[in-house]
This record gives C-alpha cells, structure tokens and sequence, in this order.
C-alpha cells in the first residue's frame, strides 16, 4: 500500500478514527459491515452520525448489513491526485448502494473495469491495510 | 416583506488573477475589495458592512473577517464569515440584502480571496474524506464523474453535449480578454473529445482551471445606489435550498420518494422577483464542471429532466441563442472565480458594458451558485440564485 514520489515512500491515505466511526472501522476490522439503525424507526443510516435523519431519534444501534448490494454509479480514475495511487492507474471507484439503502465510495475488485456496469450486484470482501485498518470492497456477486 | 429591487450592487472589482498569483490569500481579497469600492465611486470609510468566504485552503483560521476589517481600515457595524462552498457569494449578497433592510449597516463589501497552495499551510487531509481517500478518490471533481456517469445511465446524456458547454463558454471567454483561457484561443468538440481523460467518464475539458484570485462585489442601498457612479443593479430575487439527502443532486426516478428538489432556490428566486424562464436575458451557471451546467438546467426548470444535454446542444446557451449563458466565460474558461466572476459578469452585461459580448438589452439576469459539501462525507449540496434587473 505504498507508492513512491521523488524517493520518498508516500502511503495511502487511512482513515481516522472518531468517536463516531470507531465502531465501523472496528467491524471493518473483523470483517464485518456494520452500520447504524435507527432504534425507533428502523432507517439505515451511512455515513456514521449521532442522529437519524429521518426521525431525529438519537437510539442507535449496530447492525450487521447483508454485504450485498449494487453499483449505483462508477468512475475511471486516469489522473494522478495523490502519489500513492500513481502505480495503480487506471482504477475504478464506485458508489455502492447496500440492500438496507445507504450508498458508499469503494473500489469493484475481481473484475475489470470495463466490466462495471450500473445495476451490478455485488458483495462485499475486506482488504487489510495493517494491523487496525480493513477497507471493505465489492466483488461481482458470484451467482 | 418582499426585498425585491431594495438593494442593488454598485461595485465589482478582482486581483490580479490567474493559475498560480505570488499573492498571499489575504492579499488578494484585499485587492478585490479595493477595486470593487473603486469601481463604486465610493471611499473605504463609505463602507459599514464586510462579509467575506472562509478560506478553507487557509485552513482554521479564527477572525478572518475581523482581520480583513482591520487591514482595511474599515469600521464595520455587520460582519461574517460563511461557508457553504461556491454557493457562497450569492449567499454573501443575499445576506447583505437582509443586513440593510434590517437597519444593520448601509454599504456591505462582500469578497474572497482563493489561493490553491498558500504558503506556510501544510497539507492536510481535511476531515470527511475518510470515506473516499482510502479508496483513490480526492479532490472535487471524482464525485462529479459518478454523477455524469449516473446522468448518462439515466437519460442518455452524452459526453459530447458536455463537451458543448465547453465550447460555448471557451467562445465567449474569447471575447473577453480578462479570461484566464483567453490566449488558448477557441476549442472545437473534436477538441474536447481528445482532451485527456482525468476521471473517466470526465476529460481535462470538463474541468474548470485552478485560478489564485480575489474578488469583491459592494451592495447598497436603492436609495443610495441611485447617486453612485454606474446604473444600479437591482437585487430582485434571491433564493437557496440545500439537500437533506446525501448524494443525489438531481430528481432521480428511481428514488422518487424523499429526493431532494435544488429547484427550490430558483422558485423562491422567481416568486420574489415575480419574473418567469422566458424573462431571464442572459443567465450565469455555476460551472465548475460541465456536467453541473447540464443538471442546473433541468433541477432550475429551463427544461425537463434529462433533456438539458440536447439543450445546450442545440445552441440555446451561446450569444445569439435563446439563452446566453457565461458571457465572460464562466469557470471553465474565464477562471475559477468562486462564483464572484458570475455576479459581476451579470452586473457589467445589466450595465452595458460587454462590448463585443453584450447581449442587446440585457434587462433581467439569472445567477446560480453551487457548493455545500459536494465531495466529503456526508456528500451533500448548496444551490443558491439571484435575479437582478436593471
């Protein structure tokens, strides 16, 4: 996970924890995809927030998604914005929408990029970065 | 209370701008206030009001607004500092409008400066990106490319209608040679579909350039304005409206339930100016990207959704047509302005002062902003408008 720019090795950006993103990334961490259900009214929510947007309920819980979802929307990436992905390009980034509603940034992996296709059904897999870090990425749903 | 032509913009000025300015931030929005009060006909000590964009490339900086008050030398009696992207100068002189109406202060400077890689600044990664980065995906545009990529999936817009709004607005900067694309001459759609792909499925022409610069608008008074230096420009309908939904900028028909309509903000904007689309002379479109022009035509009801790639197709943006659109350029070739370049090119065409670009009896004009949050987490969205008149 590391890229090189004028000698110097610049790694991938990683994510930070914050009091309300530890609980994702910690699932990340054990391969699981969680995230937030509105106790009161049932909404999935994504990004991770103190409040339900639709109820205002501050009642939340962890919940297990389904991993499976489908491309809403993706994109080539041929320009160069951050050094350490300069050994990558051409690589996709997609929005994902899961079964249980919210859309999220991620990569389509074991597949082509030509192949992506809008309406893909796909599941999630989990790369580890290091030791605290797993990105959760999607995979062509296997029939 | 309807504020409709109770204030009016009597100044506009700009820096030197271009793609890379040895100025500081600071100093750039210092030269913008001072050529717009110039341009006004008015001394420093006339102005009692500042509202300036918070630089966010400046990173947290408290008191931005005091400061440039004080390196001013102006006392004000209403000050702020906001933030809601390139939405923001719009909302700068919306504010204004209601701050002089209030009783507040009689003469508000409203400005930015913008300098892509300020010295002293460290990189950060800025917070919201922990979603995206890990994942290749920064800067502004990359999220612009999933929404193309979605508009065309929808409604079968095709690269080469974006590509016309890059033609049409490098036509117009051609006629204006303040424009920062100005020397690089016109550009052909063969042009734009060669350009390099930078996010596929956007080129390096969809894009607009990185521009330092500063810039700055004086709003005063009706009454007062009738005694300045040029013709007034009356603010007659002003209007906002930000998504409570994360990600969908446009009426998506498979999400009907629930999407968000950044139509509002032209809706209130007409009602208050009590004007209709066929009254609008000449329009200035938020532009960043094209893609932005193509949806802002249908989410503001120039046409239906899905049909604004055929329209500026057709021609109906360019001088001459139906339309006239980004007469000095816009973003994507006059420079990146922050949406202040939009103002003032309204205000110069509402005064007659175009030349070779003028629109012949330009009378009512249409000025959009756009912005919010449009590329960190929660992703979501701020559109503003003004109508001015003459």
């Amino acid at each position: 996970m590391v890229g090189k720019f004028e000698g110097f090795e610049i790694p991938k950006p990683i994510p930070a924890l914050t009091e309300d993103t530890k609980p994702y990334w910690e699932g990340c961490r054990r391969h699981e995809l969680l995230i937030q259900r509105c106790h009161d009214c049932g909404h999935y929510r994504f990004p991770p927030s103190g409040l339900c947007p639709r109820c205002m309920s501050t009642n939340t819980e962890w919940a297990a998604a389904s991993g499976k979802g489908e491309v809403y929307s993706w994109t080539i990436f041929h320009y160069v914005y951050h050094p350490a992905y300069a050994k990558d390009i051409p690589y996709n980034v997609a929005i994902v929408q899961l079964d249980e509603g919210p859309l999220l940034h991620t990569n389509i992996i074991e597949c082509k990029n030509e192949d992506i296709y809008i309406g893909m059904p796909v599941e999630v897999m989990f790369e580890d970065v290091n030791g605290e870090i797993s990105l959760p990425k999607f995979r062509p749903l296997s029939e | 209370m309807n504020l409709k032509e109770t204030c009016a913009i009597v100044g506009i000025g700009f820096s030197e701008f271009g793609k890379k300015v040895p100025k500081s931030t600071m100093t750039l929005t210092l030269e913008g206030c001072k050529r717009a009060i110039e341009d006004a006909g008015l001394a420093k000590d006339d102005v009692d009001g500042l509202l300036l964009v918070l630089p966010s490339q400046e990173g947290e900086r408290h008191g931005w607004v005091c400061r440039t008050c004080s390196h001013l030398g102006i006392s004000s009696t209403f000050s702020a500092g906001l933030d809601i992207g390139g939405a923001t100068p719009i909302a700068m002189v919306q504010l204004a409008t209601m701050a002089i109406n209030a009783g507040m202060c009689n003469t508000v400077v409203c400005c930015y400066g913008w300098q892509n890689s300020p010295m002293g600044i460290p990189l950060s990664m800025p917070p919201g990106l922990d979603f995206t980065a890990p994942y290749g995906d920064l800067a502004a545009l990359p999220f612009k490319a999933q929404v193309a990529r979605r508009h065309m999936h929808l409604f079968g817009t095709t690269s080469r209608q974006m590509g016309a709004v890059a033609v049409t607005f490098r036509r117009h900067a051609c006629m204006n040679p303040q424009a920062q694309m100005y020397a690089k001459g016109p550009i052909t759609i063969e042009d734009h579909q060669n350009s390099r792909m930078i996010v596929e499925p956007l080129r390096l022409l969809d894009n607009a350039p990185i521009t330092d610069s500063g810039g700055a608008v004086v709003v005063t008074s009706a009454e007062r304005a009738r005694y300045l230096r040029h013709r007034p420009v009356y603010i007659s309908g002003m209007g906002q409206a930000h998504s409570g939904e994360f990600m969908r900028p446009w009426r998506d028909p498979r999400y009907p339930e629930g999407t968000f309509e950044g139509g509002k903000a032209a809706e209130i904007a007409f009602s208050m100016a009590g004007v209709k689309h066929k009254d609008i002379d000449i329009a200035q479109f938020y532009d960043g990207f094209t893609i932005l022009v193509i949806i802002e035509l249908e989410t503001y009801g120039f046409c239906k959704p899905g049909e604004g790639g055929s329209f500026v197709e057709e021609g109906r943006l360019e001088l001459g047509g139906e339309l006239p659109s980004n007469t000095a350029g816009g973003l994507l070739s006059e420079g990146h302005l922050m949406g202040m370049g939009h103002i003032a090119e309204a205000v110069r065409q509402l005064r007659g002062e175009c030349g070779e670009r003028q629109v012949k009896d330009a009378e009512v004009a249409f000025v959009t902003g756009y912005g919010g949050s449009p590329h960190e987490y929660p992703i979501s969205f701020s559109y503003s408008t003004l109508i001015l008149t003459r």
